[in-house]
């Protein structure tokens, strides 16, 4: 009876453990949503996989998007997709985590040698029973364990869109610039072509004549050079969309988008990092695992194995006996002391690795936002007053051509400079977009343009996860009174992990 | 007295400077300031001149009045007045820091001499000239004769030439310049801003010319007459020493004076011979075009620049008739519609126009040419009659008999 019970509870306990496929996906996928407002899919192998292919077909079908190939990056990036797989084996170790140990099965029998007698049995089942006490506490490591593992998919997730996002910019920009490129081609073959008919009618040198077609033929290098760059960055883009075949013959007809009106402010920027960036809340979660698995070193240890179970034994001709039994290992050499060092190095260590990441990170954000500016600036003055004045040196040129002040030459090489300030332009828009790409990546989730609070809800993919985690003190030998992992005993001041909770 | 003593001078655009006679002194007063002048319809300069004009007024005197000219400085620089060609004391003779103290701006100097010799003579900055004389500091200065000298002559023409450099779209005057000057003047008008010499047929002209350019000298040529060079700046030129011309040099820093009579009616012109002199804000960096067969080019320099036309390829005669935009404050290169047609001239051109009946001295119109005194087209009747074949090579002979 008493076994029974007890065999039951034990596969109570162990039973709830089972895989479920597209558990660590869907929170990835819920994660990455949230940020990017796009969707993502783990692909298996099942009918829905069809779909995801249609899906995409319809995609790459259209004129492509910044957000549509972000889209297809994560519908169907094979990097990503091998990321994918690791949350299959986190949530293996998962389950694992949460059976129970097998009880074991001992039996024995002893036949009589010299005939004398009969044959003796002894039978006994059993179970290490810390297991039992232990279990929640290491299913509640592993399940962090796989949060943790969930976040820095979805971080990697993260990383592979604001990569396409920069690719998606540069073949945008080299679409640009290659026309461009065709114009200032075009002006240097018209200049040749003046120069030829000049010639022909004795006007100038061949010297002169030489100069100007080895100058168009420079241009037309210079146009093959984009041509190739153009391709090469499509190349990178089909890459990170996983793409081959007939999906590669996408188009892109929209030209990189002017600037958005206004920048989000720096001390948002730095909060909204520190909340929603995937890695730190899984460096965060790390050193809560560490701290968990310490706890767990802690509370076991005085503990040494126990067994119990039963067993029945039976002489020969003795009576029949059933009885529990008790195997305790007696924790006198070894504490668990060098272990519970490990684990408290190990959190510190954790604890450290959050600093460094939430520091370089603020760092980060600030040298990025930075370049934002820089950029911005730079953009803008082509936009406001480099390319206006240069628009208006071709005006103006052409007026002094007509007055046959100046010839076609000097006008065309008027023109060729107004093709350069556009080309300096295109590339400071480009780069101001790559920026904010690198940005983005680096607060974890999309900028809201001009916006100042815009924000994804915190980053805790479930409810489990308190908002302020227990860690140790700064002296691990107290435990029990644990204090925030945001505060900073000796200062008082806020961590630089730390975020308030708006 | 002007009209008593002396036929008084016509300064075809220009003025003259206002005098009054205080205790048996002619006194003038010139100021020197900045003055916004129109060289031609459609380009206007900042200038520096005297009493609000580009050149200064024309001075008129007699020989052996005794003048006093105030000059009151209003430039942002100082100034002084030389007295060019005059013989008069040292200290009048208006070199800066040489004969005098510069005028600084503010201040009014006196000059005061007597006149003694009857010349056609000249005034300008002599501080720093090369800024105040390139920016128009000049001006002419007219001494008639106590007694009438040689034949009595109906119209006395006063003209100063000039040239400047003032690039197309610009308001001033760079004078920097040394060489490329791009807008050649007649008392401070390029053609067609100048306006004709109006004489009636039959009347004795003269035409007093000066030259204040930087560089150039100026051979300026009369249609229809020849003439005899007068006076040069030392005055009248004997008789004897006189010989017929067409065309009279006028040096840089000098006077030329020149007479004949206008015995044929008729628009006549007058300009100086140097080709370029003929021309308004020629561009010296637009490509020698002629010959040149644009094809498809124009064509596709459209693509990038929209409105784009080859020129040049016959010459410059068109370029004042495209009505292509130019830049503000720019004139063409060229000319102006004329009666038969669009007359191919800029810069130091004038027409003389000499008439049968006059009204009053303004600008008659054009000339109308009695019938078969015009150059027309041949007919194909003519070229048959006189055995012209407009399709066969054409005929030379041999410089020497064989």
């Amino acid at each position: 009876m008493r076994l029974s019970l007890l065999v039951g509870a034990a596969l109570l306990a162990g039973g709830c453990a089972s895989i479920q496929k597209e558990r660590g996906h869907a929170e990835v996928a819920a994660l990455v949503e949230e940020r990017l407002g796009r969707k993502t899919r783990w692909n298996q192998g099942t009918p829905e996989d069809a779909e995801v292919a249609r899906h995409l077909d319809a995609l790459l079908k259209e004129d492509l998007t910044s957000d549509h190939s972000v889209e297809v990056a994560l519908l169907n990036n094979p990097a990503l997709q091998a990321t994918y797989e690791d949350l299959g084996v986190s949530q293996a170790d998962m389950v694992q985590a949460g059976l129970l140990s097998n009880p074991t099965l001992d039996g024995s029998i002893g036949f009589p040698i010299s005939g004398r007698g009969v044959s003796e049995h002894e039978v006994s089942l059993v179970q290490d029973f810390v297991d039992l006490f232990t279990l929640p506490l290491r299913k509640r490591v592993a399940r962090e364990q796989f949060m943790a593992d969930t976040l820095r998919v979805a971080h990697e997730a993260l990383a592979t869109a604001a990569k396409v996002r920069k690719a998606f910019s540069e073949v945008q920009a080299l679409q640009q610039l290659m026309e461009l490129r065709r114009m200032a081609l075009q002006a240097a073959v018209a200049a040749a072509d003046l120069s030829a008919r000049l010639r022909t009618a004795g006007n100038i040198t061949e010297l002169e004549l030489a100069s100007e077609q080895a100058a168009a033929e420079g241009a037309r290098l210079e146009l093959a050079e984009s041509e190739l760059a153009l391709v090469e960055a499509r190349e990178h883009l089909n890459r990170l969309m996983g793409l081959w075949g007939p999906r590669t013959q996408w188009t892109l007809s929209e030209k990189l988008p002017p600037l958005p009106d206004q920048e989000v402010s720096l001390a948002h920027l730095e909060s909204l990092a520190i909340r929603q960036r995937l890695d730190i809340d899984a460096a965060r979660k790390q050193a809560m695992l560490l701290w968990n698995t310490l706890e767990l070193a802690r509370s076991a240890r005085f503990f040494g194995r126990v067994e119990v179970g039963v067993h029945e034994h039976r002489d020969a001709d003795g009576p029949r006996l059933f009885g529990p039994t008790l195997s305790l290992e007696l924790p006198i050499f070894d504490q668990r002391q060098a272990l519970i060092a490990r684990l408290e190095a190990q959190h510190r260590q954790g604890e450290r690795r959050l600093m460094e990441l939430s520091i370089n990170t603020r760092s980060e954000v600030r040298a990025a936002r930075a370049r934002l500016l820089a950029l911005r600036m730079v953009a803008d003055r082509y936009r406001r007053v480099v390319l206006p004045l240069r628009e208006k040196v071709v005006e103006q040129s052409q007026l002094q051509y007509n007055a046959m002040q100046i010839g076609l030459f000097q006008l065309l090489s008027a023109k060729r400079e107004q093709v350069e300030a556009y080309q300096g332009y295109i590339e400071a828009v480009r780069d101001y977009w790559m920026a904010r790409a690198d940005l983005e990546q680096l607060v974890g989730g999309r900028l809201r343009e001009g916006s100042e609070a815009p924000t994804p809800s915190p980053s805790q993919p479930s409810q489990h996860v308190p908002p302020g985690p227990p860690g140790p003190p700064a002296q691990p030998a107290q435990p029990g009174t644990p204090t925030g992992h945001g505060q900073d005993v000796t200062h008082g001041t806020e961590s630089p992990h730390e975020h308030p909770h708006d | 007295m002007p009209d008593r003593d002396y036929r008084p001078v016509v300064v075809p655009n220009g003025s003259k400077l206002p005098w009054k006679v205080v205790d048996n002194v002619k006194v003038f007063h010139l100021v020197a300031e900045e003055v916004e002048h129109e060289f031609a319809p459609g380009l206007k300069a900042f200038c520096w001149g005297y009493n609000g004009r580009v050149h200064g007024p024309t001075i008129e005197a007699v020989e052996g009045d005794r003048v006093r000219i105030y000059v009151t400085n209003r430039l942002p620089a100082a100034t002084t007045v030389h007295w060019h060609g005059l013989l008069l004391p040292s200290g009048m003779d208006g070199v800066g820091g040489l004969s005098q103290k510069s005028i600084a701006p503010g201040e009014t100097f006196r000059y005061e001499f007597t006149l003694r010799q009857a010349s056609t003579n000249m005034y300008h900055s002599h501080h720093d000239e090369m800024t105040q004389i390139g920016l128009g500091m000049t001006g002419m200065f007219i001494i008639h004769p106590r007694r009438p000298v040689g034949p009595r002559v109906d119209r006395d023409f006063v003209i100063l030439l000039h040239e400047w450099r003032i690039d197309v779209g610009t308001e001033r005057p760079n004078p920097n310049e040394m060489t490329d000057f791009n807008v050649l003047t007649m008392n401070a008008k390029a053609f067609p801003g100048t306006e004709p010499l109006v004489v009636r047929q039959g009347e004795r002209v003269r035409i007093r010319l000066g030259n204040l350019s930087p560089q150039n000298h100026h051979p300026i040529h009369l249609h229809g007459f020849h003439f005899h060079i007068t006076e040069t700046d030392g005055g009248r030129v004997p008789e004897s020493a006189q010989h017929p011309e067409g065309t009279v040099l006028v040096p840089v820093g000098s006077t030329r004076v020149i007479e004949f009579v206008a015995d044929v009616p008729g628009d006549w012109a007058m300009h100086c011979h140097m080709t370029h002199h003929m021309m308004n804000q020629m561009g010296h960096e637009f490509p020698n075009m002629i010959g040149v067969k644009p094809g498809g080019l124009d064509a596709r320099v459209r693509t990038l620049l929209p409105g784009y036309m080859t020129m040049g390829q016959t010459g410059m005669a068109e370029m004042g008739e495209m009505g292509m935009p130019v830049p503000p404050n720019s004139i063409p290169m060229l000319g102006a519609q004329g009666k038969h047609d669009y007359i191919t001239a800029g810069g130091m051109f004038t027409v003389l126009k000499v008439r049968a009946r006059l009204e009053s001295y303004a600008d008659p119109g054009w000339y109308d040419n009695p019938p078969g005194t015009l150059a027309v087209a041949a007919t194909s009747d003519e070229l048959r009659r006189d055995g012209i074949d407009v399709n066969a090579p054409a005929l030379v002979n041999p410089g020497a008999p064989a």
